[in-house]
């Protein structure tokens, strides 16, 4: 005589629960998983805010093997001084940064990974990741100067779930910041974001929504410190696509909308934009040959009478 | 009757955190970079020191 009792594994059970006996998983758990809350609206503003730059840009990327590269970038002048309207002040200015990068991986995942990089002024960034498991990563980052009270540091702690992605931030002045976001249905992915600023006693959210479908990317994303910020991309084809974003304060009354084209081919990569403050933008990155690039940016600001050429080679992947 | 700890104990207790941490950020300006820098050279395949020296 067999046995009337037949083993079922904890997982058995669980699908049981989760799928009925017919064992078809409901579409809820199905969901991909959504990009981070701080990159919801990365590919818009990847064509709608390239590098721009003023002066003259030479960068060496050396690889040292799979793992370990250094760069070395000049730049040689003007930047712009903040808060000077209506008639733009420049200050010109020269510096040096060397830049060590080490990426240790493992399969898919970065295990370690940790970027580093020092101006010639004596300013340095650190920055390191490291992915404790396929789901959570731990994250620093360091901006270090010689002038007192002027250094950041900053931890983040991501968890990456099935549909779901969450992250907690930890900083010097007492800040925090809280974000996750959730995939709602296969196109559509929701999020929300507070933060705490110990020092000002000052708090503020913001809620996000993104809509992705193969060739369309909207996003929308409201602060309570008065923006409203809303993205539109529209893939045209493996190689162009346009994106437009709107700018809201509420507190300022102020709006500006920007529309955006991206043109990637072989040899090159064009972006162009154009505002409603009379300000056009254009980036061009041109292979000429393997491991040099050119580089040219261009903003032209008629409003305020503003003009910007950049020139710049990269040598290095 | 309160118990009072010593003036410069209290002292100490409250102001070695940011001892620390001054010390962190002077370790970490000075030293990070060279970190990477030694631990890339130790990774596999080696790489020369000639080729961390070139310019090129």
């Amino acid at each position: 005589m067999g046995s009337a009792v037949s083993y079922c594994s904890p997982q058995q059970i669980q699908t049981v629960d989760l799928c009925g006996s017919e064992g078809k998983a409901p579409e809820s758990t199905n969901l991909p998983c959504p990009v981070k809350y701080e990159e919801i609206n990365h590919e818009a503003y990847m064509s709608l805010k390239p590098g721009l730059f003023e002066g003259l840009r030479f960068d060496v990327y050396r690889s040292m093997n799979r793992k370990f590269g250094l760069s070395n970038s000049l730049f040689m002048g003007s930047v712009d001084l903040p808060d000077c309207a209506p008639d733009p002040l420049k200050q010109s200015t020269a510096h040096f940064e060397l830049g060590a990068n080490l990426i240790d991986q493992k399969g898919k995942m970065d295990v370690v990974l940790m970027m580093g990089r020092v101006l010639s002024k004596g300013c340095m960034s650190a920055r390191v990741k490291c992915d404790i498991t396929n789901r959570f990563s731990i994250k620093a980052n360091a901006e270090l100067t010689n002038e007192p009270h002027f250094s950041v540091g900053m931890f983040n702690f991501d968890y990456k779930g099935n549909d779901y992605q969450a992250q907690l931030t930890m900083g010097n002045s007492a800040f925090y910041s809280v974000n996750y976001t959730q995939r709602v249905t296969p196109k559509l992915s929701l999020g929300g974001e507070w933060m705490w600023f110990g020092h000002q006693r000052k708090s503020c959210m913001g809620l996000a929504a993104r809509y992705q479908t193969d060739s369309v990317i909207t996003t929308a994303l409201v602060k309570s410190e008065g923006d409203i910020c809303c993205t539109y991309i529209q893939k045209l084809s493996d190689k162009v696509l346009v994106a437009s974003d709107f700018v809201y304060n509420w507190n300022s009354t102020e709006a500006v909308t920007s529309i955006a084209y991206d043109h990637l081919l072989n040899q090159y990569r064009i972006r162009g934009r154009i505002d409603t403050n009379l300000c056009t933008a254009a980036y061009l990155e041109e292979k000429i040959s393997a491991g040099l690039t050119l580089v040219l940016s261009a903003e032209l600001d008629h409003r305020k009478k503003d003009y910007k050429f950049g020139f710049g080679l990269t040598v290095g992947d | 009757m309160a118990k009072l700890e010593p003036v410069g104990g209290k002292k100490l207790i409250k102001e070695w955190p940011t001892w620390i941490l001054k010390k962190a950020k002077t370790v970490t300006h000075y030293g990070f970079i060279p970190l990477i820098i030694f631990i890339g050279m130790n990774t596999d395949p080696k790489p020369q020191l000639s080729q961390l020296l070139s310019p090129v």
